[in-house]
């Protein structure tokens, strides 16, 4: 049996109907991450014998009859930047390269609450900053689909992983797209949920009013169970909502007829290959036959969404990093004079130069005569973008977009062009900047023969119908679960 | 817009080598060419009533142990994390 193909709710069923067991799951896991890893370069960590001995307490009790959730048994890939109790977190970065965490994050404690196995820590860019996976201190991630390109980012571990079969699901985090854009270059679905839908508590900060958690996985159904194991209200993290989903599961193959889709036409401008929106048009279509009706949209301020967002996103950096200072964990410089020293060689030898210019980007524009032109200027457009998009949903119920202007990129293509890295991430950010929940779905490949993406976004905590879109979308051209071969 | 990277630098706590400086301005200074066109926005900025933050009630509960808490600290000695003198 080609475990490394199925998804996680068959795996998980597989080992309920005791055809295989959680420890023999793992094991293959294991064996799968041996072989790909030569390769691929997705993880930074593997918890071996952790994960079999959690496997072994889960086949005890499938072993006692007791009834476990849908993803029970299955491991599970996490990014680098979440806290897992005991395994080593380094956020891609040398500054944390010895960092432990003495505690779960809210999403692990789920998983494990869940019966759903963390396996290994998922290769990123930097603290998350990046869209290609290329600024970790570590490895460069490959794409599976083709090795001499990138995987996206900053959350490229994760999808790696997902699109090459070493995991059936994984956690990423987006900032600005870091889940979109890499499981659209990967060719898998990934969920960037509503700002507060997802506790941050065991995140490492970049972004704090832009960061979401959110899942990987080859399905709408894997991503939308994982989503429901990780979603809900916090007492760890203030920013954390008390909305109710109720069951998002039960109506994902609901009809979607005479729901209204549409066509926001900032997202389809000259920056965009031909060939991208050619088939998100294609996916329109789809949409139609399903019997969704499609509506032209415009969300003005899309042009400059992308400046705004690098201002708000490096203020927050500047100051969230503040706290790596060599002092209470992570690295520390030698051969010190005193407390200046200790921060400024110890920040200067444990940050790389991308960390660095968005940790001085924030400082500038937060600094004494700049705030107002800059952060307060960007702090405006976000509240005029937000507006926009609330008005944009009172006129359809989901937006349909690319999600990047192209398919993924060759390793070293963008990376010593800091401004085309960040131009790429069009698609994506407003999403974050409005708070709002995006997907990304596969469909389609460029002439390169690299997957292409399409983006479904919703207002606030509509991700119980964007989810049942995805599935319908998913039905309808027979299936996405493709493992990448190359 | 010049950009004085060894002010910022010392703001934000970071050493720039004097040779990395030409290549920091350049980039910056492209970023912030970039983040400049922001439109003239006008309104003012308040804080969303319906979306307030809310604290949890402080309340004791279990925590971390001292040596759990200090743990990752590179130096420490007696409970206590060393760090270089910070009073001349």
């Amino acid at each position: 049996m080609e475990l490394y193909k199925k998804s996680a709710t068959e795996l998980s069923q597989l080992i309920k109907n005791k055809e295989i067991t959680s420890t023999e799951l793992v094991k293959a896991t294991l064996e799968r991450i041996e072989s790909e890893e030569k390769s691929v370069d997705a993880f930074l960590a593997v918890a071996n014998e952790k994960a079999l001995e959690k496997a072994k307490e889960i086949d005890e009790k499938i072993a006692k009859g007791e009834k476990l959730s849908p993803l029970a048994g299955v491991p599970i890939g996490i990014k680098d930047n979440i806290s897992v109790k005991g395994m080593n977190m380094t956020c891609s970065s040398k500054i944390l390269e010895n960092y432990i965490p003495p505690y779960n994050a809210t999403v692990v404690e789920k998983l494990i609450d869940n019966d759903i196995i963390p396996i290994g820590k998922m290769n990123m860019d930097e603290f998350a900053m990046g869209s290609s996976t290329e600024t970790s201190y570590y490895k460069k991630t490959k794409n599976p689909w083709d090795l001499s390109r990138v995987p996206g980012g900053s959350s490229g571990g994760s999808a790696a992983a997902v699109a090459d079969g070493e995991v059936s699901i994984s956690l990423g985090s987006d900032t600005g797209g870091s889940i979109r854009q890499p499981a659209s270059f990967c060719g898998i679905v990934g969920l960037k949920p509503t700002y507060g839908a997802v506790s941050r508590y065991g995140l490492a900060a970049y972004a704090s009013s832009l960061d979401q958690i959110g899942p990987f996985a080859r399905t709408v159904e894997d991503t939308a169970l994982l989503f429901d194991v990780i979603k809900g209200y916090d007492t760890h993290d203030a920013t954390s909502s008390k909305f109710n989903y109720g069951d998002i599961i039960s109506s994902l193959h609901n009809d979607i007829k005479g729901i209204k889709i549409g066509l926001p036409k900032e997202y389809f401008s000259e920056g965009v290959d031909a060939e991208v929106k050619t088939e998100v048009m294609k996916a329109a279509d789809i949409f139609k036959q399903l019997g969704a009706q499609i509506v032209e949209i415009s969300i003005p301020s899309t042009d400059y969404a992308l400046q705004a967002y690098y201002i708000i996103a490096c203020a927050e950096a500047s100051s969230n990093l503040a706290r790596f200072d060599g002092v209470r964990y992570g690295y520390r410089a030698e051969n010190l004079e005193n407390l200046n020293d200790l921060y400024e060689k110890t920040r200067s030898e444990g940050f790389g130069d991308e960390v660095k210019r968005r940790i001085m980007l924030g400082t500038f524009v937060l600094s004494s005569g700049y705030y107002d032109a800059y952060y307060n200027r960007a702090k405006l457009l976000q509240k005029q973008l937000t507006a926009e998009y609330a008005d944009a949903f009172t006129k359809c119920d989901l937006l349909l977009t690319p999600v990047y202007p192209s398919t993924a990129f060759k390793i070293g293509e963008n990376i010593d062009d800091p401004l085309k890295m960040y131009a790429g991430d069009i698609c994506t950010i407003n999403v974050n900047i409005a708070g709002l929940p995006g997907i990304s779905l596969p469909y389609g490949k460029g002439k390169d023969g690299m997957p292409i993406g399409i983006q479904l976004i919703g207002s606030k905590f509509s991700e119980k119908l964007i989810l049942n879109v995805s599935s319908k979308f998913e039905e309808a051209v027979g299936g996405f679960n493709k493992v990448a071969v190359r | 817009m010049k950009i004085d990277i060894k002010h910022i630098a010392k703001l934000a706590k970071l050493r720039i080598e004097d040779d990395e400086i030409p290549k920091f301005e350049k980039e910056m200074e492209n970023i912030l060419s970039m983040v400049e066109n922001l439109p003239p926005l006008e309104g003012s900025l308040t804080i969303d009533e319906n979306n307030c933050m809310e604290l949890r009630e402080d309340e004791a509960a279990p925590s971390l142990r001292r040596d759990e808490a200090i743990g990752n600290a590179p130096h420490k000695q007696a409970g206590c994390i060393v760090v270089p003198k910070t009073v001349e």
